[in-house]
């Protein structure tokens, strides 16, 4: 980073292009991607598009997930918000709803042309009859494991929850945790849990008619086995957040864990064993058929100004194009996952050291990935409420009252569904 | 005389606008806020009456999160009360290396609350925590604990980290009190043959109180105040176990995005805190007055 | 040091877990951050360093801008006490001092602005700087931190003043002086141990706020460092290496600011008497 203030700084000196980099359009990138190595890719990323693009100037502010809420609304309320913004799916209605947004269907379809979307990515930001933000990359929940660990205790990789609850307890001996699973009211959980719903037949949250059917037996029976899978989980999963589920597993406390991703703390602070890494589809109720959680994460676009809108178009354009997407997705290999076709098949993307090394994993995942769902946004049942019941992270809340309260799942899902309905209100 | 009136308003008319602007101000525009249904920043709203005070004093996550304010700030003054006593009682002895001890005593304190934060978290956890294994090795578990999984442990867990960053500090302030005591008392009472107890209590103690009395009055409104601790803690977790009214507030504007119910929770809060501190500094000014 | 020797052992004691609860904890960070990743989340985690790497240090200083993180906090603290001072100073001299109308209830206005949750201040205060413009500037902070720490300062300087013996004002007064020269003169010399004691109390509230920093700083290139520490807490992975040398490089600053003028806070409070 120092060294590219550096240079930035004796370019600015030794060019007379400072004179015209005044005129230039300034345009500012918010992201809640904050590690410092994915800063630094974004980084690279954005000079070799300021240098191709002598009239624009795109500058990275990274942000914390735990304060962005508060703080786009605010900033954008003093007109100090950025003109592109990262975002999940339930993020956006709240931004759509204040008027911060305006529709990108032609740009998207645009893109589309040209590069083939995903189409659940779209899907996930398409209602109220426009698209309202650009789909950048994805993330699914899978299963992971060592294989060593699985062949010692002599099992087969869980297929159906019968078996996954068996693994959990086999291989929960010598304070070793079978399954390490979330309970914190909080995003991941919500994830863990929806995945759970969502392979014991409880995809849907809402009806056609936009009321809420949270509460229905599915639901409750996954609460129900995800409470009972607890047990095997470390004594403060309720407290946990992803990188515990992570520390867990790479410090070998963890047997199992349901995680997007695990390859870049198993490869850096773990044994890094390519060969010995498994990674599975999330088992089913009846082993049948297994969904996940699928996040499309996105860019939406801010700017009231059209010469910033262009500017921005023009930079989410050229991170979607396959010679610069690959290094994009890679700024966390093994975690951002394309939503292209062209950028699924992408040199930049495949050609990555880490990438080569889990290629086996990759795959799996990306395979894992055709069957993603997200709640709230799924078979086109999207309404706008869902922001405010992920927001709240009801799911989890839910879990909690189960988990931590001690209530009967019936009664904690008849509950959620109650306080979803509250949050909407 | 006139003059010195004038004098003494251009002294402390600065302090009073600073302090009007970044907090007067803002509470006259929460009080605002709180009759309108204004949801996210920036949004508009109208005006609704009292609805907002009526929906949070019908409903059960207000009087929950005073409850557990309450419960926080007691537990709060008690554990560092304790420990800042025994601390300024021993900084107050002759040892060899009390003038190190006296000085970096406040090191929790000047640590970044974030920075604290982290490190007990580290401490606390599970997988590569410190605390777990030492639990386990002295034979006082047998398995690790969940400092975070129960409301009742997390809210403990979360009084220790507090009382942890904020003992040092109340035992310097106590160790001055205690500095003002002068040493004949003492000597006197040696000479009448009282022994270290009898001598707290009857000389140390007596003269301390007062000093204790205003650091309890302000120790329990900063308490109460403390916001960034539980939040990257817990957020108020697990099941709302450590949800105060300052997480409430939080959570309200910036979760639930109902922004002017979040300001009808704060102006409540306000108020309570307010009768607080007006029967307190009340009675701080007539024991000032006696002395 | 005639203590009995019951007392003696109880000292000891009680010293011993002192130095444990407050020296541990540091510690394990310290040592933590020189240790391989390997070693630091190991299921039997180790007391004293096995392994040793700068390779934390290195990650941190290379990829994130955390020189630029100090010297924004430094402004900020330092801005921050100097404002409080220049403000509290006069305000507690005449509250203890000058007759005025309003005095009691102004001097219990004051201690009152504590009874405000500072986050009801939060939105409006945003909304307030934005219109002038101060969202995403170091002064923001600076005002923020002034208010906060303005109250108790003025409180506590006016009872290190109460501290100062009548005579000493008197004579002054007697001398004819001027009310603003006895307090340059006089007063304020005779408190300064007190005011480093306020100088400090205002220095490492600024040091350590954290909510205010996150939300009203917008861009990178003016965080402060607890906020920039919470950016290396990543949202999906913990590198708990990372943190730790990031926690370690948080402390040292203010340790080594306490190392200079630590022992003149302590005394200042104890030999300035508060009342």
């Amino acid at each position: 980073m120092k060294t590219i203030l550096k240079l930035a700084l004796a370019t600015t000196m030794l060019m007379p292009a400072a004179a015209f980099a005044q005129d230039a359009v300034e345009i500012t990138l918010w992201h809640m991607e904050q590690p410092p190595h994915r800063v630094a890719r974004v980084q690279e990323l954005i000079d070799a598009f300021n240098a191709a693009n002598p009239g624009i100037v795109v500058t990275q502010e990274p942000q914390n997930w735990g304060e962005v809420y508060a703080k786009t609304p605010a900033a954008l309320a003093a007109g100090q918000g950025p003109d592109m913004l990262f975002a999940i799916p339930d993020f956006t209605p709240i931004l759509k709803d204040i008027g911060a947004l305006t529709s990108v269907e032609e740009f998207v379809e645009e893109l589309d042309a040209k590069h083939d979307f995903v189409d659940s990515t779209v899907e996930a930001y398409s209602y109220d009859g426009g698209v309202w933000a650009v789909p950048l990359y994805n993330m699914t929940m899978n299963l992971w494991y060592r294989k060593s660990v699985l062949e010692e205790a002599g099992i087969e990789v869980p297929s159906t929850w019968e078996e996954w609850r068996d693994a959990a307890e086999t291989l929960s001996v010598d304070g070793v945790s079978g399954m390490g699973l979330p309970a914190n009211r909080q995003l991941y959980t919500d994830q863990t849990v929806y995945s759970v719903m969502t392979n014991g037949g409880a995809t849907e949250i809402y009806n056609e008619d936009g009321t809420l059917r949270f509460d229905n037996p599915e639901t409750v029976a996954s609460f129900e086995f995800y409470n009972d899978m607890l047990q095997f989980s470390p004594a403060d999963s309720t407290s946990w957040t992803w990188g515990e589920a992570e520390a867990c597993f790479s410090s070998r406390s963890c047997a199992m864990v349901m995680q997007f991703s695990v390859i870049a703390t198993y490869d850096t602070q773990a044994e890094g064993d390519a060969a010995d890494l498994g990674v599975a589809p999330i088992p089913s109720r009846d082993g049948e058929e297994h969904n996940t959680i699928a996040y499309a994460n996105a860019v939406m676009l801010l700017s009231t100004d059209d010469e910033k809108m262009e500017a921005s178009k023009k930079f989410v354009s050229f991170l979607l194009e396959p010679e610069n997407y690959g290094r994009f997705l890679n700024m966390e290999p093994g975690l951002f996952m394309p939503v292209t076709a062209d950028g699924a098949t992408a040199e930049t993307f495949w050609s990555d050291p880490m990438v080569e090394k889990y290629r086996e994993q990759i795959e799996t995942i990306i395979d894992n990935g055709q069957n993603g769902r997200l709640f709230g946004f799924t078979s086109g049942r999207t309404f706008p409420s869902i922001a405010a019941i992920s927001a709240q992270n009801i799911i989890a809340e839910t879990l909690q009252a189960v988990a931590v309260s001690g209530q009967s799942p019936a009664d904690a899902v008849a509950a959620g569904q109650a306080r979803m309905e509250e949050a909407a209100r | 005389m006139q003059q010195s009136k004038a004098l003494a308003f251009a002294l402390v008319a600065p302090a009073m606008l600073v302090l009007a602007a970044t907090l007067g101000w803002p509470l006259v525009q929460a009080v605002q806020l709180s009759l309108q249904d204004v949801r996210v920043i920036g949004s508009p709203g109208t005006f609704v009456g009292f609805d907002n005070y009526r929906h949070i004093l019908g409903g059960s996550a207000f009087w929950n999160a005073a409850g557990l304010s309450i419960v926080w700030v007691v537990a709060n003054a008690v554990l560092q009360t304790a420990l800042a006593l025994v601390a300024a009682l021993i900084l107050n002895e002759k040892f060899p290396g009390v003038r190190v001890a006296r000085t970096w005593i406040i090191l929790a304190w000047i640590v970044p609350t974030v920075v604290v934060v982290v490190i007990w978290r580290w401490l606390f956890s599970t997988s590569g925590g410190m605390i777990n294994p030492l639990l386990i090795q002295s034979g006082l578990v047998d398995r690790p604990i969940g400092f975070f999984a129960t409301p009742w442990t997390a809210m403990a867990t979360l009084v220790f980290v507090n009382s942890w960053r904020w003992f040092p500090f109340i035992a310097l302030m106590i160790l001055a009190g205690l500095t003002r005591i002068p040493d004949d008392l003492h000597e006197a009472a040696r000479i009448d043959g009282a022994n270290a107890w009898q001598r707290f209590r009857r000389i140390t103690w007596p003269l301390l109180a007062p000093t204790l009395v205003v650091l309890a009055v302000i120790g329990t409104m900063l308490s109460f105040n403390v916001f960034d601790i539980i939040w990257l803690l817990t957020s108020g977790g697990p099941a709302g176990g450590s949800r105060t009214l300052p997480v409430l507030i939080y959570e309200t504007a910036f979760k639930s995005y109902r922004l002017s119910e979040a300001a009808t929770i704060s102006v409540l809060a306000t108020l309570l805190l307010m009768a607080f501190a007006v029967i307190a500094t009340r009675a701080l000014d007539r024991d000032g007055a006696e002395r | 040091m005639n203590r009995s020797l019951p007392l003696n052992v109880a000292l000891v004691a009680c010293l011993a877990f002192f130095i444990v609860l407050i020296g541990l904890p540091f510690w394990w960070v310290v040592s933590g951050s020189i240790k391989v990743p390997q070693e630091i989340i190991a299921r039997t985690p180790t007391m004293f360093p096995q392994s040793f790497t700068l390779q934390h240090y290195q990650k941190l200083f290379e990829a994130s801008d955390y020189p630029v993180y100090l010297v924004n906090s430094l402004l900020v603290a330092g801005s921050s006490t100097l404002l409080t001072l220049v403000l509290a100073i006069p305000a507690a001299y005449a509250f203890f001092r000058l007759e005025f109308p309003a005095r009691g209830v102004l001097y219990r206005t004051i201690l009152l602005a504590y009874a405000f949750p500072s986050i009801v201040v939060l939105i409006p205060l945003f909304g307030l700087f934005a219109k002038v413009g101060l969202i995403d500037r170091l002064p923001a902070l600076v005002a923020v931190n002034v208010a906060f720490a303005l109250p108790f300062s003025i409180w506590m300087l006016r009872s290190f003043l109460a501290g100062v013996p009548k005579e000493i004002e008197e004579a002054a007064v007697m001398d004819g002086a001027p009310t603003l020269t006895i307090l340059r003169r006089v007063m304020i010399p005779l408190i300064a141990p007190g005011i480093a004691s306020v100088g400090i109390y205002a220095f490492v509230t600024a040091w350590t706020e954290y909510v205010f920093a996150s939300v009203l700083i917008l861009s990178d290139a003016r965080r402060t460092l607890p906020v920039g520490f919470s950016g290396i807490i990543g949202q999906y992975q913990i590198d708990w290496g990372l943190l730790l040398a990031g926690a370690t490089v948080a402390i040292v600053p203010v340790i080594a600011i306490f190392a200079l003028i630590g022992r003149g806070f302590v005394s200042g409070l104890t030999e300035g008497a508060v009342k």
